[in-house]
């Protein structure tokens, strides 16, 4: 098959799964409530720390209270689009090498990475991210009177999508590791909690932190490089922003594929 | 009494099954401190007074920190424990035997929280303590901030029972316990101050109990309070949530276990 052929017949199987996944969502919609509202629940508590900080002082770190929101909207875009399609590899990384089921994966007709996502599209609490995000990016944006080039207005969505890529091909990594370990759970949780740092500026913090979010878990080119390209113009770290997302995504796959290759049927 | 000591066994071997559990609670405590710690150093950088709703930059540091190893001592996992076991069918078990099932339960927990506090808190306030400068209590405070500290244990038990047994009413345990994650942090101030919330938010969260569990323990350590009746009047409002909520977890277990219907088999 053509390289084309097989990316359309993956995209086909993804809308269709997707389809299967909303009709899931429609079916326990308490589920989705919950699950969304929690999420949303979560954002309102970070805003209102933010509301909080910016009654005392005017700027933090050169940032002001709009900007900051921009940050953290913007930061939501990658993590509900990442939460709404990759979150089976929590499983994987929990149980799936542990008690053997991953096999099932491995005799379907797709890639197995593939085959084991689309078990689950559309997470509720990704979907409730993406779109808390998009309306938090929106009400900052028009209060900032931002007024984005055709070129940024071009790159926009593909900075969310590159985002994303960086995010799911963290988790593949971290989650990977089960192949090794027979359970990565902390190690992808911890991993995972330290991204927690991304919805804010980054000059916010300690210089090794810095570096730490910059060059070896690259949280910082899912929201602060992004929109600090957006809000203030800043294009240092943009070309960086592409290596380092084809990169970690192809350090992932390696990954992966070793694993995989070390995996062993339980024997039952 | 020692009829309950076996749980407390149990819930402890229970616990160091899953070893890993400490490390994320320890990387979970970490990171919350440190983006807190960093926000609220930047808010001191651009102004000219020193001090914020009272706190200057020390003890606001160790306000934030101790918050979050209060907030991990009191995640007990009570709320885990009794909705899995409502969801499963094993509360049916429970039920058969001669204790007291909210005791037990507690009995189950308090280990969970004295190994957090020992294995988890005690190296993150080392790694913090090291880090940044940090205000060192008075021995006055230390002692009201025991007792004031086990009380805030019994209302997170009384919080976390009552969210279990939400379990009896809805299947989708996990979200409801997100959504009291996070609003009962942010009223207990665990993320912020009460003295740093605006009046109308501050004012909700003095009426709500959840205000016991973080924000009164530390304000006694820490001396934000108004002579010995002001201390008083702190350990009476937690030991009145306390015994609140005592009482409403032992009315909704009643009226819980009326309701329970468990497939035979």
């Amino acid at each position: 098959m053509t390289p084309l052929a097989t990316a359309a017949r993956y995209a086909r199987l993804t809308w269709h799964l997707s389809a299967v996944s909303v009709h899931r969502l429609t079916e326990y919609r308490m589920d989705f409530l919950l699950g969304a509202g929690g999420l949303l629940l979560r954002v309102i508590c970070q805003i209102a720390v933010i509301d909080m900080v910016f009654r005392q002082v005017p700027r933090i770190a050169g940032w002001h209270y709009h900007e900051v929101l921009f940050l953290l909207g913007f930061s939501l875009l990658p993590r509900g689009l990442d939460r709404m399609f990759t979150d089976q590899l929590w499983i994987l990384a929990r149980k799936l090498v542990q008690n053997g089921e991953f096999f099932r994966y491995l005799i379907r007709p797709v890639h197995p990475l593939f085959s084991l996502l689309s078990e689950r599209f559309l997470y509720p609490d990704g979907v409730g991210e993406l779109l808390t995000g998009a309306a938090l990016t929106w009400y900052a944006a028009e209060h900032l009177d931002l007024s984005l080039s055709a070129a940024q207005w071009l790159l926009a969505p593909l900075l969310v999508l590159c985002g994303t890529l960086i995010l799911a091909a963290l988790k593949t990594l971290f989650a990977s590791l089960a192949f090794w370990t027979t359970s990565s759970f902390p190690a992808l949780y911890a991993a995972n909690q330290l991204g927690d740092f991304s919805g804010y500026p980054l000059d916010l913090y300690h210089p090794s932190l810095r570096w730490l979010l910059t060059w070896l878990l690259p949280y910082a080119f899912t929201a602060y490089v992004p929109a600090s390209y957006l809000l203030h113009g800043h294009t240092a770290m943009l070309p960086w922003l592409f290596v380092v997302t084809a990169g970690l995504v192809m350090l992932a796959l390696v990954v992966w594929h070793r694993g995989v290759d070390r995996y062993e049927m339980t024997g039952s | 009494m020692k009829r309950y000591t076996p749980f407390a066994a149990a819930g402890l071997q229970g616990l160091l099954q899953y070893r890993s559990t400490f490390l994320i609670s320890a990387v979970t405590a970490t990171t919350a401190v440190g983006v807190q710690v960093f926000l609220w150093r930047a808010v001191y950088a651009g102004r000219d007074s020193g001090l914020l709703g009272g706190y200057d930059l020390p003890t606001l540091t160790t306000y934030v920190l101790l918050a979050q190893i209060l907030g991990l001592v009191q995640a007990n996992r009570v709320d885990e424990e009794v909705s899995g076991e409502v969801q499963r069918g094993d509360i049916a078990v429970s039920l058969l035997r001669p204790v007291s099932y909210p005791a037990a339960r507690f009995a189950a927990g308090l280990p969970v929280s004295l190994a957090n506090a020992t294995l988890v808190a005690v190296p993150v306030l080392a790694l913090y303590a090291f880090l940044l400068p940090l205000t060192a209590p008075t021995w006055t405070g230390v002692l009201l901030f025991a007792c004031s500290a086990a009380l805030s244990l019994v209302i997170g038990f009384g919080v976390n029972l009552l969210v279990g047994l939400a379990g009896f009413v809805t299947t989708n345990i996990w979200g409801v316990r997100v959504v009291k994650d996070s609003v009962v942090a942010f009223f207990a101030g665990q993320v912020v101050p009460l003295a740093l919330m605006p009046g109308p938010l501050a004012a909700v969260a003095h009426a709500l109990p959840f205000q016991g569990m973080i924000d009164g323990p530390l304000r006694l350590l820490l001396g934000r309070y108004d002579g010995l009746l002001g201390a008083a009047g702190i350990l009476a409002a937690q030991l009145g949530w306390a015994l609140a909520l005592t009482a409403l977890a032992a009315v909704a277990w009643r009226a819980a276990v009326r309701r329970v219907e468990v497939l035979g088999g």
